[in-house]
């Protein structure tokens, strides 16, 4: 006994009673979620603040006698002449596999009510984008299961491509679509015990959009059974502008996470306009200088080091990925405005939608001629660039002589196929939303058309007939789709199956 | 009231001018203020008030107060000051300060650093913790 009391003992008298050494401040102003400290002589750029009570905020303006803070969270609790002190650490988010299946806000906190987050490590908010040694260009593909993207504006992994429009113009569908179907392959994969595919793993960032909407979105993934592959990040529009303003960077961290330990990710930052408005609110209530549009001088250095942070990382460095598609609402199909012009210039290509084309009911209203991407068709696989190749040149053709035969009847017999191929491609692009396809039916029926299988076919009768061809090749013909899938070429052996089998159906169908 | 950019300027270099040896001088602050209120220059108020910020926030930094929950005999306050004076330099106001609320120990503070020894300190942060 005596000598668990002396060990007892011991240990007592090796403990040492260390001070602690704080830096601390006076709270001498406090507005509109955001506070002047005075003091803090020790404070760093970008470090988390306690204010006590669990309240945090983030030093963002270090000045001559004062420090702008940011309150994280309830900014009522804070009081004039109260003290606060440095924590010495950032800013930083949950990340991991734990976060699948759940909707967070921007600290990373679960918002779902199904308890509490397991995490496997807190990465900063604020990260420094990986440097060029450690990139390697794009070269696997994220296949949204959009006809129209696929084979005209190919996304790679890793790329960043633009989602650019009017208000309902269908933008956030794409987001959705591309989700759906990534949940789908994946899932499609793991029954399939496919040990060469790489799940792509989706994130999506809410910034100031309405509760209801994001509970439409919620609601639609779950239906689709695509949740346990997507993270949901929300920062909606009741929310403070600081929370806005920091979405989009704790969902980037959560898709780093995923790049650094070899997987791919793929994040949509639904909208960015609207956190460049979050972002022009907190600069101006902390007094920073105003520019053009009275945005602050750094709104382009605020999209440029959120998406340059996504990339396609070498086999040495985890060979992971992550692929951003921003969404930016213009007004009025204004391209050339502030936000839209600079978030185009940062990202690999856009894919830009039309309200003209949405309500002529071509939808997904993506207008051909301005759409582009950069660096997805390196992406490409083969079978899509074997029957996309001339697509989009077709395309753009036929908008040109449609514009033209609107004055003459008299055509030439080529000028009339053009046309007439023209407005079948038109009407296979046309696609239900939330209903992704895979791409061996893409690329079977777009070998269809480029085949001059379907110029027999009535113009109002093309979307019943690819319906009906799909629902045959799946059914009757799945070991042609599954070698289009396996081989993802077509040679000349598919393309004699394909025939075949595309004949055979015409045979049946009335 | 709004205090102008160029008030603001004024009484930085009008600070500047204060300290010798990067210490304010007490004589040249008062000769600075006599000066000013003597001549009213344009928006000398201003200057005035944001002089007296950048003073008032100069003492704060070269002003140690030392809290203890029991008073420090004088061999232990000549021990902390000389400490004191050799971590942040000459110049030093140190005041001390008997105050039992803080049940234990020292917590000395010299402008926004905190050194932070007492029992109240610590019983404060765990109940943080919960």
């Amino acid at each position: 006994m005596n000598s668990i009391l002396q060990e007892i003992e011991s240990q007592i008298a090796g403990v040492k009673s260390t001070a602690m050494k704080q830096n601390v401040g006076v709270v001498r102003e406090i507005y509109d979620g955001v506070a002047k400290i005075e003091g803090l002589t020790d404070c760093m750029a970008n470090e988390m603040l306690d204010f006590g009570g669990g309240v945090t905020g983030l030093a963002l303006n270090l000045e001559e006698t004062e420090v702008g803070v940011i309150i994280l969270g309830e900014f009522a609790k804070v009081k004039e002449g109260q003290e606060v002190r440095t924590t010495g650490r950032l800013l930083s988010v949950p990340v991991g596999k734990g976060l699948l299946g759940r909707v967070v806000n921007s600290l990373g906190q679960p918002i779902d009510g199904k308890g509490p987050i397991k995490e496997t490590a807190f990465y900063p908010v604020e990260k420094i984008a990986p440097g060029i040694i450690k990139r390697k260009s794009v070269s696997q593909p994220v296949q949204t299961g959009i006809m129209a993207i696929d084979a005209m504006i190919p996304i790679g992994r890793g790329q960043r491509e633009l989602i650019i429009g009017d208000r309902s113009t269908g933008k956030t569908t794409i987001g959705i679509d591309t989700i759906i179907n990534q949940a789908r392959s994946n899932k499609a994969a793991e029954t399939a015990g496919d040990k060469g595919y790489r799940p792509l793993y989706s994130i999506y960032v809410a910034v100031g959009q309405k509760q209801s909407n994001i509970a439409r979105v919620i609601a639609e993934l779950e239906k689709a059974g695509a949740m346990p592959y997507t993270i949901i990040v929300v920062a909606a529009a009741s929310d403070s502008a600081t929370n806005q303003y920091l979405a989009p960077f704790a969902g980037a961290s959560m898709g780093e996470w995923f790049m650094d330990n070899g997987m791919d990710a793929l994040i949509i930052y639904d909208d960015l306009s609207k956190h460049a408005v979050a972002y022009r609110q907190v600069s101006l209530v902390l007094k920073r200088p105003s520019g053009r549009e009275a945005y602050p001088g750094d709104v382009f250095y605020l999209h440029s080091r959120l998406l340059e942070r996504s990339a396609r990382v070498g086999e040495k460095y985890g060979n992971g990925s992550l692929t951003a598609l921003p969404i930016i609402e213009t007004q009025a199909g204004d391209v050339a405005a502030y936000s839209p012009t600079n978030v185009m210039s940062i990202t690999d290509g856009q894919i830009y939608l039309e309200t003209d084309l949405f309500y002529q009911g071509v939808r997904p209203a993506i207008s051909v001629g301005l759409s582009v991407s950069r660096v997805g068709s390196a992406a490409q696989i083969k079978a899509m660039k074997q029957v996309a190749g001339r697509i989009k040149g077709d395309l753009a053709q036929f908008r040109e002589l449609a514009a033209f035969a609107q004055f003459g009847s008299d055509l030439d017999a080529k000028t009339q196929g053009m046309l007439e191929r023209g407005k079948r491609i038109v009407e296979i692009f046309k696609q239900q939303q939330y209903d992704p396809l895979p791409i061996e039916i893409q690329a079977a029926v777009l070998w269809t058309v480029q085949n001059n299988l379907m110029d027999d076919v009535p113009v109002d009768k093309i979307k019943d007939f690819q319906a009906k061809l799909t629902e045959y090749l799946t059914t009757r013909k799945a070991d042609v789709l599954t070698k289009v899938r396996n081989e993802k070429a077509i040679s000349d052996a598919i393309a004699a199956d394909l025939k075949s089998a595309v004949t055979g159906f015409k045979q049946t169908y009335t | 009231m709004k205090i102008f950019k160029q008030a603001r300027r004024d009484a930085k270099s009008l600070f500047q001018a204060c300290r010798t040896n990067g210490v304010l001088d007490e004589s040249k602050v008062r000769e600075v203020v006599q000066k000013v209120v003597a001549t009213k220059p344009r928006g000398y108020v201003g200057v005035l008030q944001h002089f007296q910020r950048l003073v008032k926030l100069d003492i704060d930094r070269r002003t140690a107060r030392i809290e203890s929950a029991t008073p420090l005999s004088t061999a232990q306050q000549n021990e902390l000051s000389g400490t004191l004076a050799r971590q942040y330099g000459q110049g030093l106001q140190i005041s001390f300060e008997h105050n039992p609320s803080l049940l234990g120990g020292l917590r000395i503070k010299v402008g926004s650093d905190v050194v932070d020894a007492t029992v109240q300190g610590r019983l404060d942060a765990l109940a943080e913790s919960f």
